[in-house]
């Protein structure tokens, strides 16, 4: 699930999606990562949505993730959920770094990817793509899965 | 299954055996476990004043007879309250039948934006035991204090979004409106199913 350089031609992309929407997780040959259980909460009308995924760094040297963005959002942030005193607000994060090996997770009450702004209308069985963008130049384009509003 | 068959009556037996062992372990007069935080005592009992998302006028009273789950939060917050809301949800599947008897009040801090059609689909997104309810300034502050729930507002980006800070606590009350238990986002359904399973059953 990789992929750098294709983003230039929108058919192989496409056909890229496709394949990634329907193998659902997995690595191709050669990428330095892998994404796995990338899903999106939904939530009715215009709301924020999050998205959360795991990543795991498969290539031999650290990993940064910097940020991510998608055609189907007008902006996506990467955020913190944050507990302090009994209160609960969301922090920007910036620099991700992921050790060879070491599965970075953006999960419920955690991390997330901040999803605002849709350009469409999208419903539970959805497919979204959002490019994470690493240090280097390097991205990824992974398929999101869009669950219900009660998704664990 | 044959009573005839030795195994499936000794099978039986044991099923049998087992169950009153938990009746006798679960029965009146024994000091019940809690997983939750007991608030018995600590925190005010239900009261409110509020507009429902049917645009209804609601109060405590509304909800008597039913166990209430009571949380502060927004709908414009993408993660901690939906997956709070969808813990609650899970905790409620466990329940079966009993899920009609608990009724989930989520009161918004965010009354400008929250309006009751916004409220409404919001709701209905989680299941027909969720009730979204609003009022504004100064009722909310007073309702707030009356838990001593704080949340504040931040200040609108270029495109008027903002976010908001508000406590994670979801406040437990029995069906006579006392508060008994406080669980928080990081609670299991299976935890808030078990106690909640033990306030329906009158402890
Ligand atoms: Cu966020």
């Amino acid at each position: 699930m990789l992929l750098k350089g294709v983003s230039r031609k929108p058919l192989l992309w496409l056909a890229a999606a496709l394949c990634m929407a329907f193998a659902g997780l997995g690595h191709a040959a050669g990428s330095p990562a892998s994404v796995e259980h990338a899903r999106i909460r939904w939530l009715p009308g215009d709301l924020p949505l999050a998205g959360y995924f795991d990543l795991t760094n498969t290539g031999p040297r650290p990993l940064t993730l910097t940020g991510a963005s998608s055609t189907v959002f007008g902006d996506v942030m990467m955020h913190r959920t944050v507990h302090r005193g009994g209160e609960t607000g969301m922090v920007p994060v910036h620099d991700m770094q992921v050790r060879p090996g070491q599965t970075l997770h953006f999960t419920p009450d955690g991390y997330h990817l901040m999803l605002m702004g849709r350009t469409r209308m999208l419903a539970k069985g959805d497919a979204v793509p959002i490019r994470l963008t690493f240090s280097g130049g390097r991205s990824m384009d992974v398929m999101f899965a869009v669950r219900g509003a009660d998704m664990q | 299954m044959s009573l005839r068959n030795p195994v499936a009556r000794t099978r039986i037996f044991l099923a049998a055996a087992f169950c009153s062992c938990a009746a006798l372990l679960s029965g009146c007069g024994q000091d019940k476990t809690w997983d939750l935080d007991n608030i018995t005592g600590i925190v005010s009992p239900l009261a409110f004043s509020l507009t429902d998302d049917a645009g209804r006028h609601v109060t405590a009273e509304t909800y008597r007879g039913k166990i209430v789950m009571l949380y502060f939060g927004y709908t414009h917050c993408p993660d901690v309250c939906p997956t709070t809301l969808a813990t609650l949800s899970q905790a409620l599947s466990k329940l079966g039948a009993a899920a009609d008897k608990v009724r989930i009040l989520f009161v918004t801090v965010d009354p400008q934006r929250d309006t009751p059609p916004r409220l409404k689909r919001y709701a209905e997104a989680f299941g027909p035991e969720f009730i979204e309810l609003r009022t504004d300034d100064p009722a909310l502050r007073q309702l707030a204090k009356r838990y001593r729930v704080t949340y504040s507002l931040g200040k609108p980006d270029a495109h008027g979004n903002y976010e908001a800070t508000h406590s994670s606590a979801v406040f437990i009350f029995d069906d006579k409106g006392k508060a008994r238990l406080m669980a928080e986002s990081s609670s299991s359904a299976a935890a808030i199913a078990h106690d909640v399973q033990q306030l329906i059953g009158g402890a």
